[in-house]
């Protein structure tokens, strides 16, 4: 094998056009190539499968971690308690409303009567004050808290695992939708160039200068819970709202990119044979030039992902997050912030933001070596 | 090119003027402003007067009294009006009253700069003396046991917040349930101007490392692998092969040819550190309980200080755009290759 010995400095999709043509069997395409190389970086690609792993098992948490029962054996009926609501008495319990499944469960084993409860994995749910532990909360981490419980006895592991959920979920629903605005204003920069690229790279220039997480609390603060004289009315900021508001802060960083991209590519023979053949420019744009400009949109995907969950435990960290029974990281650290000596408030979440994000910058160190590759050789 | 950065100068006009009409009318349509903060205070006061056995029972505020305390605020006038009347005053260094310390904002502001300055500078030096070394070494050392175990280090630096770092260390080491090394927070201990010289040194380390290091760890990833990079790719250029082929000795190449080359994007950063003094962070000195420029901006919105607001982003608004362009003409100067139109 021959060693290069200058780096390509920027390798460009349309870099691999200019070379002689050689004699293949079957070409693979510049993706497929890229995400066999993107297989081969074992540590980003095992990141990757166990990142993807987990977050689709973390969408059947209520199965595995919950305190609804699974199922119930009792005097000979089968009853499902996950799909639907029992009251206590069905069971012949006297609280009101849904039975604590975990005291159904002793009560049936100590009468032994071939009842039985089948509890998830861990029978606890992430919004349940577990106000029959003793002592005062937060309670330590024990044999059956395994990461202890909050302020509010609600059980750390629990909540720290469905955060995990909602922590990703957020993060990439934000990324999903500065995306669509970011590619698309970038595109027009880029392919239209001109006054509309000045006046745009300007405004850019103005709503990127704003200072991002102060104007995202002035902007959360608007409905933050706050009472209104008057009317007794309580606002909160909901999931969907700051998603929108910290995608209308976040789109801005993939407009630079996409639009360079565009800019380079607009100018190559395939999309002038396109407009000769009378293509419309939207279809242009996104069917012709975007599939070839998606490197810096692949590649800066888990750079941002890691941005938007950070951003996410700083605001709920500061109580400008999601709303209140939401299980969340940042709300966890913030507790910790009031409780320094209760130890596990910190390091349970901050342990379960470390590990999230360093697989994520994981997969995002090798899409980058995959997709933007800059080999480095020296001579000695 | 003198030409090209008058240019970016004046255009710090139409930045400085959107930046600040966005924030003023965001902040003009948040409901919970000085004016109903006021309103509630007073109904609060009144119900309190009134033998607390009313509970619910609403007060009335005479209509007059609400006029004249939104004329006290300013928000009697229609939006444009307050942004033109403000806009006017900054103009002529007024930044206005704070509402809450009944101080003029730049004395508010002015009392934080030694704070800021001294963490943000501190936390910029230190973490240059690191990054650019290690980046350095990482480089000359690339795929060594050396190189892997540091990047382990960079990618905790990459994957953990700086503030939230802070939290585990003041859990940690600020005397809550291991050990008692640190202070839980502050700037300063209480009798600082009884203390001698070696030992405000002494206390201000104490009670500053903390702090230092989360400021360290937001900037120590990037720049380290900046470092590492670049010099990288200026190893493999041609002249660095033209001087091993004229036989010089690997270090002589590495640091008198190479390296200089190198630092070129990193000196770029110098023109922000106007900014990085100055913007703080107010994570950092909300965990750590510093009385920060930072921090300043975060109460002074919580609590709808308005003017306090506005003029911390005046402030940093306009170091952040003359960092920039700072940026751009350190470029020029380390670099004479640059030439910008």
């Amino acid at each position: 094998m021959k060693e290069e010995l200058l780096p390509p400095i920027e390798e460009s999709v349309g870099a691999g056009a200019m070379a002689p043509p050689l004699p293949q069997k079957k070409s693979l395409s510049i993706f497929r190539k890229r995400v066999r190389k993107f297989k081969s970086l074992k540590r980003g690609y095992y990141s990757f499968v166990l990142l993807l792993v987990t977050y689709a098992l973390s969408f059947i948490l209520p199965v595995l971690v919950n305190n609804k029962a699974l199922a119930v054996h009792y005097q000979g009926h089968y009853y499902f308690p996950i799909i639907r609501y029992y009251p206590a008495a069905q069971f012949g319990m006297d609280a009101i409303g849904e039975p604590n499944y975990r005291e159904l469960k002793r009560k049936l084993s100590r009468e032994s009567a071939g009842d039985w409860v089948l509890m998830p994995v861990y029978p606890y749910s992430p919004t349940e004050s577990l106000l029959d532990l003793p002592g005062s909360p937060p309670h330590k981490p024990s044999r059956e808290h395994i990461f202890g419980t909050d302020d509010r006895a609600r059980d750390v592991f629990t909540r720290l695992a469905y955060g995990f959920n909602v922590s990703l979920t957020f993060a990439l629903l934000v990324l999903g939708s500065s995306y669509v605005v970011g590619i698309s204003v970038g595109a027009m920069f880029g392919y239209f160039g001109g006054k509309l690229d000045m006046l745009g790279q300007r405004l850019i220039e103005v709503w990127s200068s704003l200072p991002f997480l102060y104007t995202i609390i002035i902007v959360s603060s608007i409905i933050v819970p706050i009472y209104i004289p008057g009317r007794n009315l309580l606002m909160q900021p909901s999931f969907w709202l700051l998603i929108a508001i910290l995608a209308v802060f976040d789109w801005m960083g993939i407009t630079y990119y996409v639009r360079g991209e565009f800019y380079r590519e607009k100018a190559k023979d395939y999309v002038g044979a396109a407009i000769a053949m009378g293509v419309s420019e939207p279809a242009i744009m996104f069917r012709h030039i975007l599939p070839n400009a998606l490197t810096p949109v692949v590649s800066f995907a888990p750079f941002a992902i890691v941005a938007n969950i950070e951003a996410l435990v700083a605001l709920d960290f500061l109580g400008f997050g999601l709303p209140a029974p939401t299980p969340s990281w940042g709300e966890l650290i913030g507790q910790g912030m009031n409780y320094l000596t209760d130890w596990w408030l910190v390091f349970f979440p901050l342990a379960a933001v470390f590990v999230t994000l360093l697989l994520i910058v994981f997969v995002g160190e090798a899409v980058r070596e995959a997709f933007d590759p800059k080999e480095y050789s020296r001579l000695r | 090119m003198t030409g090209y950065f008058l240019r970016r100068f004046l255009l710090i006009i139409p930045t400085f003027i959107g930046i600040t009409l966005a924030v003023f009318v965001v902040m003009h349509f948040v409901p919970g402003g000085p004016v109903e903060r006021q309103i509630m205070r007073y109904k609060m006061a009144m119900q309190e007067g009134g033998g607390g056995g009313g509970g619910g029972r609403s007060v009335e505020i005479p209509e007059e009294a609400i006029q004249e305390m939104k004329r006290y605020y300013g928000f009697d006038k229609p939006v444009h009006v307050r942004y033109a009347l403000w806009l006017w005053n900054v103009l002529h260094l007024d930044l206005g009253r704070s509402y809450i310390y009944q101080d003029p904002v730049w004395d508010v502001i002015k009392s934080r700069f030694p704070i800021s300055i001294f963490l943000g500078l501190t936390g910029f030096i230190l973490s240059y003396l690191v990054c650019v070394p290690l980046g350095v070494w990482k480089a000359v050392k690339h795929g060594t046991k050396f190189d892997f175990m540091s990047s382990f280090i960079v990618f905790l630096g990459y994957s953990v917040p700086g503030w939230a770092l802070g939290t585990a260390l003041l859990v940690l080491f600020g005397g809550g349930s291991f050990f008692n090394v640190f202070p839980l927070g502050g700037f300063r201990p209480d009798n600082w101007e009884y203390l001698g010289f070696f030992q405000k040194i002494g206390a201000q380390i104490h009670y500053m490392f903390l702090p230092v290091v989360c400021y360290m760890i937001a900037e120590f990833a990037t720049l380290t692998i900046l470092t590492k990079n670049s010099l990288m790719e200026n190893l493999g250029q041609d002249y660095v092969r033209t001087a091993f082929a004229k036989g010089l000795n690997e270090n002589r190449v590495i640091f008198k040819h190479a390296l200089r080359n190198s630092l070129i994007p990193i000196a770029t950063g110098l023109g922000h550190v106007i900014s990085i003094i100055l913007a703080g962070s107010f994570l950092i000195e909300k965990v750590f309980n510093i009385d920060g420029m930072g921090y300043l901006g975060y109460t002074s919105i919580l609590q709808r200080d308005y003017p306090v607001a506005l003029g911390i982003l005046v402030i940093s608004s306009l170091l952040l755009l003359v960092g920039n362009i700072l940026s751009d003409i350190v470029y020029v100067i380390v670099d004479p290759r640059i030439r910008f139109k």
